[in-house]
C-alpha cells in the first residue's frame, strides 16, 4: 500500500527529521510549526516489466506500433537518455537497457540493417565505455559499442550535426544529423522528474549548443515557473516549438518510462521512511551510519554514497506520438511525487543530498550544490513557489567536495574568475558565457575527454536564477564560509544561526517549509 | 575523544527524540496516515523451536513453578479427561487474571504442558519486543488479534503444527471475577480443525490477584482447578450452535467446584446451573462474592505428598 | 667610529640557515644569520670621485634576505668581500662635496660598482652604458663586490656611513620623502625589467610575484610598455589590491594562474605524469620576480611557444625543458643600466600618486632592532608591507 504525501506540522512529538548535506545528514530538530513536505510512498509498479513493454510498443498512443513502422533498409536511430537519469543510478538491468533490446529484437524481426544508438548527451560529458554498457545492457553494448555504432552524442561535430530551420520565434534548431536524417527516430526516456521527457528528450538531449542558447539562460529560466510545470516553463515551451519542427523533419517514436520512489537501497532504506516510524534497527543502522561517516575520509563517503545503486521499480512505459505520451507519462509522475501544500511560506528549507544530475561517479562541486538547491529543489513546486517572494532559502551542503578536474575543468575557471566578479546570472551570462563556450581547450575535453562542455557551469548558474530573483536571502547551514561568500551566498553553523541571520529578511518568528527530499517530490501550492 | 562525545551526542539525541523506553509517538499531523499496526506485532516462531522450548522448561520447572506454588496453593481436579483424548486440544477456560496462565500451565502434566502455548493479546503482549520475548519464552504466547486483523501467526498454523492452544474466550481479564461474554474464536477453531475442546474452570485468582494487582496477595490464596469432559462438535453443528455448549460447559464446571458433581450435574439436567456471569445486584456485591477465596477454612500447612 | 650591520663567514650559521630557515624563518633573523651590530671605522675611499655619505634610510632587499638565509648559490661568494656591511637600497646625504654635489645633498645610490667606480678604463660593457654587465667587478682599487652594500671597502646601507662615488649617485629632487627615495632604486631595477622584457603591442604579461619586485615591475610594465593585459600572481589580498593598483589587469591566486592563463588565452592545458601541468600556448611574456622553483617554473610553463621569460628574481634551480621544447628566451634581468636613464624614469614613476601611498607603508628600524626588521621583512607580503628598511640614523 502506498501513502500519499502529506505536510507534516512539526510538534512535541515529533523526532528529529533527517537533512541532507552532500555526503552525509544529519538530524535536525525543527522549531514547532515548521510544516515539512513529505513525498509519496512509492506508487504501484508494474506486474510485468517486459509485458509492460512489449505491450506499450504494440499499441502504442496516437502512432502506428512499432513494427510497422519498421522496415528492411530503413536508417533506425535509437537515443536514450544518459546517466544523469535516474537519480541514484538504476541497479542493473537498467530499464532503458530492457526497452532498447525489445526495440532491437522487433527490428531485427523486420530485417533493419543500419542502427544506430546514441546517448542524448547533449552538452553533458561523454560517457565511459562501463557507463554506457551499464545503461544500455551487455548485450546490446557488445553488439553495437565495438562496431562504433553505439556511442555518446557530439555536439561539437560540425560534420554531424543538422540544422533544420529556425522556429517561429527565431529560434535554431540544430540537432544530431543522423538523428535527423533517419527514418525513424526511437527515444528511449527516463522521466525521473516532471522537467524531463516531452520534446525535452530530443530538442534538448540531440542538440548542440546553437540551438540550446535559446532557451538556456538567465531570462528563460527566471519565466520558467517552474521549469518542473512544463506548461509554465519559457525553457519547455522554447522547447516544444523545436520538437515540433523536429517532428516535421523526422518521425520519433517516443518511449517514456516513469519509477516509483525507491530510492534507497538496505541498508539505507531508512532515509526514505517516515522518521516517527522508524523501528530500532532503523535507528541503530542510522547511528552506526552516522558514527561510521564521522570516522570516515572523505573520499571514503564519497565511494560509499556513489556506489549506491537504487531499486526503482516501473510505474509505468508509455510510446508513441510525443506529445501524447508525455501527458500519459506526466500523470504518474504527479502521482507520484505531488504534494499539496497550502500557501507559502517565509522560510524554504532544503537539504542538497550528495547527488545531482551533473556529478554521477563525480564530485558535488559548490556551483552543482547551488544548481541542486536552488535550481532542482526550489523549483519542485507547481502553482507558486513554496517561499514567498523576497522570503528566505536555507540549504544544508558543506560545499566541501571541491571540483573534479577531469568532468568539470570550466567549473573551476567559472568559479574563480567568473564568480569573483559577479554572481549575477544575467550579468555573467552576457560577459562570459560566448568565451567558455567557445573555448577550443574546452570544446576539446568535451570531445575526447569526460568533460562537461565549457558553458555548462553557465547553464547551473542559470539553473537558480529564477530562485536568486524570487528570494532575498540564501544561507547555507553547515557550510564553508569562504565558497559560500564567493558564490555570493551566507553560510551559518546551525538551523538556530541561519534563523537569526534571516531574520533580517523574514522577521523573528517566520513561516517555515522544509521539503522533505529525496525522494523526490513536486510540492503543488495552492 | 571528539568522536565519543558526539557519539554520546547522537545517541542521546535519538534515544530521546524517538523515546526510548516509551512509547513512540506520531506527530499529530501525521495520525491520519499511520498505517494498521499489522508491523508492531512480533513473530513467535522461534518461541516453538527446539532451543526456546529448552530455555522455556528450564524456566517453568526452575523459576517460575517454585515462584507460583510460594505464592498460591493450588487444587487441580479432573486431569484424567486428558487420558482420554489424543493429540493437540483446545483448554477453554474462564478468565480473571494474569495467574490464569501460569496455574493452567503448571496444573498440565508435563508432556502437556511442553505442547500447549497459549493465546495472548496482539496488541499487549506483542507490541514491544521485550514483552513479546519475555511471554513467549516463558509462557509460549502467540499473538491474536482482538480487534480482527492480520496475525504474524494464526492460531490455526498453530494448531495445525500439533500444539494445544490455551484459549480465553472472553478476550480479556474479568473485572468482577465474573465470567464476561465469550467470544466464537475457540468453537470455530475446534470446528475448523476438528480437535475437541476441554473446557477449564478455576476459581480464586480473581481473589488472589485481580485486575490492576501486580503480585498475589499475601497469605497463600487457594487456587482451584477443574478439567472437564472434552467436548467435540458434531458434524452437523454449527459453530453458533457449538459455542453455547463450551459455555455451558464451563458454567457447569464452575458449578462443580463450588459444590458436588452430582449436584452440579442435577442442576445442569434441570438448566438451573448457576448464571456464571454471576447475579444481578450491585457491583460491589458482586466483587465481594468473588474476592473470597475457595476453601478459606483450608488450614494453612498441609501434607503436600498426599495432595493430588 | 660608527655603528653597523656586519654579514660575516659564518658556515655553522649559513649551514643552519640553508637547512631549516625555510621552514623556521625565525632561526633567520635569530642565532642563523650571520649578522652582528658592531662598531667599526667608518668606510673610507680615498680616491678622486669618492665621498662619504650619511645614510638615512636603507631598504632590506630580497636578495639581502637570501644571502643572510644561505639560500644565494655560491656562484656569488666569488663577487663579494666578507665582512661587508649589507644595504644597496640608500638614500644618504653627501657628508663631503662631491664634484658638482654639495656637501648635504641628499642622493640615491645606484649600488653597481662598474669601470668607472673602480678607476679602471671602462670595459665593453660599460663602454656601452651597460654598467650593471660590468665586466670588472673584481678588480682594480676596491674589493670584490659586485654592488656596494657587498663589497668591503664601500660600506653599505645597514651602517650609519658609506662611500660612494659619484657614478653612482642620484640626486633625490625636492619634495620627495626619504621613504619616497627609498624605493627608487627598486623601482629602476624594474624599469630595466621591463625594458628587458621586450613587450610589444598588446602582448599579454604574466607577472609571477607581489612584493616589491613584483608589484614595482608591474608598475615599469604598465607605464613604459605597450602591454595589453597583464596577470599578476599574488598571494596576499594586500598584494592584490596594490597590484591592482599599479596596473595588473587581473590578479590570481598562486593556485589559479595557469587555469586563469589558459582561460584568458585559450590555450591547451596537458597534465604530464608525476609532474605539474603545462599549457600549450600562454602568455607572451613571463616575469619570474619571485625566484623561487615553483615561480619559476609557472613562468616557464604558461608562456607561448617563442615567447620570453625574464628572471627578475635571484633565480632558484628549476626544470627548463620547456625553455627548450617551447624555444623560450629566458632572460635575465640585473640591476639597472646606466644607458636606460633608468634611474630617470623611476624617479618620474615614484612620483605617481600609487607609488607615494605605496611609500608611506615604509616601515622603518633603527639598526639595534635589526632581528625585528628583518622578521618582519620575511613576511612583509603577508603583513601588508611592500619595504622594510633600516633608519641607522634613528636612536629608536
Amino acid at each position: 500500500m502506498s501513502r500519499p504525501g502529506f505536510v507534516l506540522e512539526v510538534d512535541d512529538r515529533t523526532p528529529p527529521l533527517v537533512v541532507h548535506e552532500g555526503l552525509g545528514f544529519r538530524l535536525e530538530s525543527f522549531p514547532l510549526g515548521t510544516r515539512v513536505v513529505y513525498p509519496p510512498e512509492s506508487i504501484p509498479t508494474v506486474p510485468d516489466v517486459e509485458e509492460a513493454i512489449r505491450e506499450a510498443l504494440l499499441h502504442p498512443h496516437d502512432s502506428e506500433p512499432l513494427p510497422a513502422l519498421l522496415r528492411p533498409g530503413m536508417r533506425l536511430t535509437i537515443a536514450f537518455d544518459d546517466l544523469s537519469l535516474p537519480l541514484p543510478t538504476m541497479r542493473a538491468p537498467d530499464i532503458r537497457g530492457r526497452i532498447i533490446e525489445q526495440v532491437l529484437t522487433l527490428a531485427a524481426e523486420a530485417g533493419v540493417d543500419d542502427v544506430h544508438l546514441i546517448a542524448a548527451n547533449a552538452l553533458h560529458r561523454r560517457m565511459t565505455a562501463a557507463e554506457l554498457k551499464h545503461i544500455v545492457g551487455e548485450r546490446v553494448f557488445r553488439s553495437f559499442y565495438p562496431q562504433g555504432q553505439l556511442y555518446n552524442f557530439d555536439a561539437e561535430d560540425r560534420d554531424d550535426l543538422a540544422h533544420l530551420g529556425t522556429t517561429d520565434k527565431g529560434e535554431d534548431v540544430e540537432i544530431s544529423k543522423r538523428a535527423a536524417e533517419s527514418d525513424l527516430l526511437v527515444y528511449v526516456n527516463v522521466n525521473l522528474v516532471a522537467m524531463d521527457g516531452g520534446h525535452k528528450s530530443v530538442g534538448i538531449g540531440l542538440a548542440s549548443y546553437r540551438s540550446l542558447r535559446h532557451h538556456h539562460n538567465a531570462k528563460t529560466m527566471v519565466e520558467s515557473r517552474s521549469f518542473m510545470d512544463h506548461k509554465h516553463s519559457a525553457m519547455h515551451h522554447s522547447a516544444w516549438r523545436m520538437g515540433r519542427l523536429v517532428k516535421e523533419h523526422v518521425k520519433v517514436f517516443q518511449i517514456e518510462t516513469t519509477l516509483n520512489n525507491d530510492v534507497f537501497p538496505r541498508p539505507f532504506d531508512f532515509l526514505q521512511k517516515r522518521e516517527w516510524e522508524w523501528s530500532v534497527k532503523d535507528q541503530a543502522t542510522m547511528l552506526g551510519v552516522r558514527r561510521g561517516m564521522s570516522v570516515a575520509p572523505l573520499r571514503m563517503r564519497h565511494r560509499m554514497f556513489h556506489d549506491l545503486r537504487s531499486v526503482y521499480g516501473l510505474t509505468g512505459v508509455n510510446a508513441g506520438e510525443v506529445e501524447a505520451v508525455h501527458e500519459r507519462t506526466l500523470q504518474k509522475v504527479h502521482q507520484q511525487h505531488l504534494v499539496e501544500v497550502q500557501g507559502q511560506s517565509d522560510v524554504l528549507v532544503m537539504g542538497v543530498p550528495y547527488l545531482g544530475p551533473y556529478n554521477v561517479n563525480s564530485s558535488m562541486n559548490p556551483i552543482l550544490a547551488t544548481c541542486m538547491g536552488l535550481g532542482y529543489y526550489f523549483n519542485s513546486y507547481r502553482g507558486r513557489p513554496v517561499v514567498r517572494k523576497g522570503g528566505a532559502v536555507i540549504l544544508y551542503h558543506p560545499l566541501n567536495e571541491g571540483f573534479n578536474q577531469l568532468h568539470h575543468p570550466s567549473y573551476v575557471d567559472f568559479y574563480e574568475e567568473v564568480l569573483a566578479e559577479s554572481t549575477d546570472p544575467a550579468v555573467v551570462g552576457e560577459k562570459y558565457e560566448q568565451q567558455f563556450a567557445q573555448d577550443p581547450w574546452y570544446i576539446h575535453l568535451y570531445r575526447t575527454s569526460h568533460a562537461y562542455h565549457g558553458v555548462h557551469p553557465f547553464y547551473m548558474w542559470y539553473w537558480a536564477a529564477h530562485a536568486m530573483d524570487h528570494v532575498d536571502e540564501v544561507i547555507w547551514v553547515g557550510a564553508d564560509r569562504r565558497v559560500a561568500a564567493r558564490l555570493g551566498f551566507r553560510a551559518a553553523s546551525t538551523l538556530a544561526d541561519a534563523l537569526e541571520m534571516a531574520s533580517g529578511t523574514v522577521g523573528s518568528s517566520p513561516s517555515i517549509t522544509y521539503l522533505h527530499n529525496p525522494p523526490h517530490l513536486l510540492a503543488d501550492v495552492r | 575523544m571528539s568522536f565519543i562525545r558526539e557519539s554520546v551526542d547522537d545517541v542521546r539525541q535519538v534515544a530521546r527524540g524517538w523515546r526510548w523506553g516509551r512509547r513512540a509517538q506520531v506527530p499529530r499531523s501525521a495520525e491520519e496516515w499511520v498505517l494498521p499496526a499489522r508491523s508492531t506485532v512480533f513473530g513467535t516462531e522461534w518461541s516453538r523451536r527446539r532451543p526456546a522450548m529448552a530455555a522455556r522448561e528450564v524456566a517453568q520447572k526452575a523459576g517460575l513453578e517454585p515462584l507460583f506454588r510460594s505464592q498460591v496453593r493450588t487444587r487441580v481436579e479432573g486431569l484424567d479427561v486428558l487420558s482420554r483424548v489424543d493429540g493437540p486440544v483446545i483448554f477453554v477456560a474462564n478468565h480473571a487474571s494474569h495467574l490464569d496462565t501460569p496455574l493452567i500451565l503448571l496444573s498440565l502434566p508435563d508432556e502437556w504442558r511442553r505442547r500447549t502455548a497459549v493465546a495472548a493479546a496482539a496488541d499487549y503482549f506483542f507490541d514491544t519486543w521485550w514483552r513479546a520475548v519475555g511471554s513467549s519464552l516463558l509462557f509460549n504466547t502467540f499473538p491474536i488479534d482482538r480487534r480482527g486483523g492480520i496475525m504474524a501467526a494464526t492460531p490455526g498454523e498453530v494448531l495445525a503444527e500439533g500444539w494445544s492452544l490455551v484459549i480465553y474466550p472472553e478476550g480479556t481479564r474479568s473485572t468482577d471475577g465474573w465470567l464476561g461474554r465469550f467470544r466464537m474464536g475457540a468453537a470455530f477453531l475446534a470446528k475448523e480443525y476438528g480437535v475437541p475442546v476441554v473446557p477449564v474452570a478455576h476459581r480464586g485468582t480473581f481473589a488472589a490477584m485481580p485486575r490492576g494487582q501486580g503480585w498475589p496477595s499475601t497469605g497463600r490464596r487457594q487456587l482451584t482447578i477443574r478439567f472437564g469432559e472434552p467436548l467435540v462438535p458434531g458434524p452437523e453443528e454449527t459453530v453458533r450452535e457449538f459455542a453455547p455448549r463450551i459455555k455451558d460447559a464451563v458454567a457447569a464446571l464452575l458449578d462443580e467446584d463450588s459444590s458436588t458433581w452430582w449436584e452440579a450435574r442435577r442442576r445442569a439436567a434441570s438448566g438451573a446451573t448457576p448464571d456464571p456471569t454471576g447475579p444481578k445486584v450491585a457491583q460491589w456485591r458482586r466483587v465481594w462474592q468473588q474476592t473470597q477465596s475457595p476453601q478459606a477454612d483450608a488450614p494453612a500447612r498441609r501434607l503436600t505428598a498426599w495432595r493430588r | 667610529m660608527m655603528l653597523a650591520l656586519e654579514m660575516f663567514r659564518s658556515v655553522s650559521r649559513t649551514m643552519a640557515g640553508k637547512a631549516i630557515g625555510g621552514r623556521m624563518p625565525g632561526v633567520l633573523s635569530g642565532f642563523a644569520a650571520p649578522l652582528r651590530l658592531v662598531t667599526i671605522d667608518e668606510p673610507r675611499v680615498e680616491r678622486p670621485g669618492w665621498a662619504r655619505l650619511r645614510t638615512r634610510l636603507s631598504g632590506i632587499c630580497g636578495s639581502d634576505l637570501g644571502a643572510l638565509s644561505g639560500r644565494t648559490s655560491l656562484y656569488f661568494s666569488a663577487v663579494v668581500s666578507l665582512p661587508f656591511v649589507p644595504g644597496h637600497e640608500v638614500v644618504a646625504e653627501l657628508l663631503d662635496d662631491c664634484e658638482d654635489l654639495p656637501a648635504g645633498t641628499r642622493v640615491v645610490i645606484d649600488p653597481v660598482l662598474a669601470c668607472a667606480a673602480r678607476g679602471v678604463e671602462p670595459c665593453e660593457a660599460c663602454a656601452s652604458g651597460a654598467t650593471n654587465r660590468c665586466a670588472r667587478i673584481t678588480v682594480g682599487q676596491l674589493s670584490p663586490g659586485l654592488q656596494t652594500g657587498f663589497c668591503h671597502d664601500t660600506g653599505g646601507g645597514w651602517g650609519q656611513q658609506l662611500a660612494a662615488h659619484r657614478s653612482q649617485l642620484h640626486p633625490v629632487p625636492d619634495g620627495f620623502s626619504d621613504e619616497q627615495a627609498i624605493l627608487i632604486e627598486p623601482v629602476a631595477c624594474a624599469v630595466h625589467t621591463a625594458l628587458r622584457a621586450g613587450v610589444r603591442g598588446g602582448d599579454r604579461v604574466l607577472v609571477s610575484g607581489a612584493g616589491s619586485v613584483g608589484l614595482f615591475a608591474t608598475l615599469a610594465l604598465r607605464e613604459l610598455t605597450e602591454a595589453g593585459e597583464i596577470i599578476v600572481v599574488a598571494k596576499h589580498p594586500h598584494q592584490r589590491e596594490l597590484a591592482r593598483e599599479l596596473g595588473a589587469t587581473e590578479v590570481v591566486a598562486p593556485g589559479e594562474v595557469l587555469r586563469r592563463v589558459r582561460r584568458s588565452t585559450g590555450a591547451f592545458q596537458l597534465e604530464p605524469e608525476f609532474s605539474t601541468p603545462y599549457l600549450l600556448g600562454g602568455v607572451d611574456v613571463a616575469v619570474d620576480a619571485v625566484g623561487s622553483r615553483q615561480s619559476l617554473e609557472t613562468a616557464l610553463q604558461a608562456t607561448r611557444a617563442g615567447g620570453r621569460v625574464v628572471l627578475s628574481g635571484m633565480p632558484a634551480g628549476a626544470d627548463l625543458s620547456a625553455a627548450w621544447f617551447r624555444e623560450l628566451e629566458v632572460v635575465g634581468t640585473y640591476a639597472s643600466a646606466r644607458s636606460d636613464d633608468a634611474f630617470g624614469r623611476a624617479t618620474e614613476l615614484v612620483a605617481t600618486d600609487a607609488v607615494q601611498q605605496l611609500a608611506k607603508s615604509v616601515a622603518s628600524y633603527p639598526l639595534h632592532r635589526w632581528r625585528e626588521a628583518l622578521d618582519h621583512a620575511h613576511s612583509a607580503g603577508r603583513l601588508g608591507t611592500v619595504k622594510v628598511a633600516f633608519s641607522p640614523g634613528s636612536a629608536s
